[in-house]
């Protein structure tokens, strides 16, 4: 059953090993050094400040701190990767031996999507083991916690494969984590809590998407939030849907991708 | 009944979102097991044509049949193998993987695809360069690697944009043996090129096109008559002075 159905499908399979293939190979820029500079944060936000600010919410700040950064370095690695792959293979025009193959136009979305989340779980999976040595992370609702992420990197996935059909350049796709990914995290509240925000910033962070998937990971580790975790995942579900059917009509007419 | 040709064009028309008109209405049939030349200046059409064929752009009207399948279907693209005019090879595989993953992409299974790289390299001299990346490779190695991976998925319609563009004339010469030796077998070759001695050399059949349209279509003998010109040379600057 599963071999006929991979033999259905080889060109989603081998694609999807090319953009695995160059996330390994690339290990050291693509996996570690993302880790490290998150596990700095921790070391240096968590373990310094954490003396001054004791608690958010009941909750240790050098702990209360990991859900967020954990999630920031996932959603940026899924990001980045597909934007900066799919640009690539535009740029150099190695994704035409793809675009004409007999791939159907969703094998060809989720085999370039699928990059971006391999290199995310390798980035979330081993800063949280580099993590538990020093600060005991719980998991609180590990349901949650799952479909939480699973969407955080449906969103950013896509996301990065639609910036990586539309950008003109290299600029355009750094300007997205610059200027719009890492404040966007920031101020989502993943070294505070937004309920500590005089008025009107507290209404104003309630505009920001990346505050709802914040909320709705850390509540899948600590088991508290700011908001509904309901409303978060309903929230963070309704964007990645949104950016989903983005990426799947862009295959599907070829527009962007094919003059 | 006979066989459906390998590849049939019906007033195929391509105009780019700027506005130009690429292919006009343009009609063109190729038939099975033939060496097919396509020749025209800059921006008559032909990598538009191509670019058609092998799905790569928006076509704004027309049908498109590649053995009788509508060319838009995986059926239809399995049998096409395109090596395109710029050399256009993932810069992150070395030779054997860029064989191997274009097989996994065109559908073959692990086992053909390793038994097939090995005998693209071989028969393209790229073996003790396998585990090399393109970017490394020679401007010789890297058109190799092109032709190599067009032929992996064994095609019956093989598309040639320019293939000997910018090659020594060594590697020419090599080339067109292992593209006589291809055809001999079966294999239908639609071949674009801006050498004229390369198509008469090669194919049974050649079609001038300027603007999109088609100008003349026969052997070169049969256009050599009918310019009356003493070579393709001449028959092709009196056929773009028309």
């Amino acid at each position: 059953m599963i071999a006929a159905v991979a033999a259905r499908h080889r060109g989603l399979l081998a694609l999807t090993g090319r953009e695995t293939a160059r996330v390994l190979k690339l290990w050291t820029q693509t996996i570690l050094a993302p880790i490290l500079s998150s596990f700095l944060f921790i070391a240096v936000f968590g373990l310094s400040l954490g003396g001054r600010i004791r608690e958010i919410h009941g909750v240790p700040y050098e702990l209360f701190i990991v859900p967020g950064l954990v999630t920031m370095a996932m959603i940026q690695a899924a990001y980045a990767n597909n934007s900066a792959s799919v640009f690539q293979a535009r740029f150099d025009r190695y994704l035409n031996d793809v675009l004409a193959a007999p791939m159907r136009p969703w094998e060809v979305n989720l085999a370039l999507s699928l990059g971006g989340v391999v290199r995310a779980l390798c980035i979330g999976g081993g800063l949280l083991l580099l993590v538990l040595p020093v600060v005991d992370v719980p998991v609180r609702e590990p349901l949650v916690l799952v479909v939480a992420l699973a969407l955080a990197m449906v969103l950013f996935a896509s996301f990065g494969v639609v910036v990586g059909i539309y950008a003109r350049s290299w600029d355009h796709t750094a300007f997205v984590t610059n200027l719009v990914i890492l404040p966007l995290s920031f101020l989502g509240g993943a070294f505070y809590s937004v309920d500590l925000l005089p008025s009107p910033w507290q209404e104003i962070s309630h505009l920001n998407p990346i505050f709802y998937l914040l909320n709705a990971v850390r509540y899948g580790f600590l088991g508290t939030a700011d908001v509904s975790v309901a409303l978060s995942l309903a929230v963070c579900g309704a964007l990645a849907a949104g950016v989903v059917a983005w990426s799947s009509w862009l295959f599907r007419t070829g527009r962007k991708l094919k003059p | 009944m006979s066989p459906p040709p390998a590849l049939q064009l019906r007033a195929l028309t391509k105009r780019y979102d700027s506005g130009l008109l690429a292919l006009d209405r343009f009609d063109l049939e190729i038939p099975d097991g033939s060496f097919f030349g396509l020749l025209g200046p800059n921006g008559a059409g032909k990598t538009t044509l191509i670019s058609a064929v092998c799905n790569l752009i928006r076509v704004t009207d027309g049908e498109i049949r590649v053995f009788g399948e509508d060319h838009r279907m995986p059926e239809a693209r399995r049998m096409i193998g395109l090596a395109e005019q710029d050399v256009n090879l993932d810069r992150f595989l070395d030779v054997e993987e860029t064989l191997l993953y274009h097989g996994g992409y065109y559908g073959m299974d692990r086992a053909s695809a390793r038994r097939r790289a090995g005998e693209m390299m071989d028969v393209f001299d790229l073996r003790a360069k396998a585990d090399v990346r393109a970017p490394q490779l020679s401007g010789g190695m890297r058109r190799r690697l092109l032709l190599a991976r067009a032929l992996m998925h064994e095609p019956r319609l093989v598309i040639l944009d320019e293939p000997t563009a910018g090659v020594d004339f060594e590697l020419r010469l090599e080339l067109w043996a292992y593209i006589r030796r291809l055809h001999e077998g079966g294999t239908t070759i639609l071949l674009t090129t801006h050498y004229l001695e390369e198509a008469e050399e090669l194919c049974e059949e050649i079609a001038i096109i300027r603007g999109g349209r088609l100008l003349a279509r026969d052997s070169a003998e049969g256009l050599r008559e009918a310019f009356e010109a003493q070579s393709i040379a001449d028959v092709y600057v009196k056929a773009m002075a028309s």
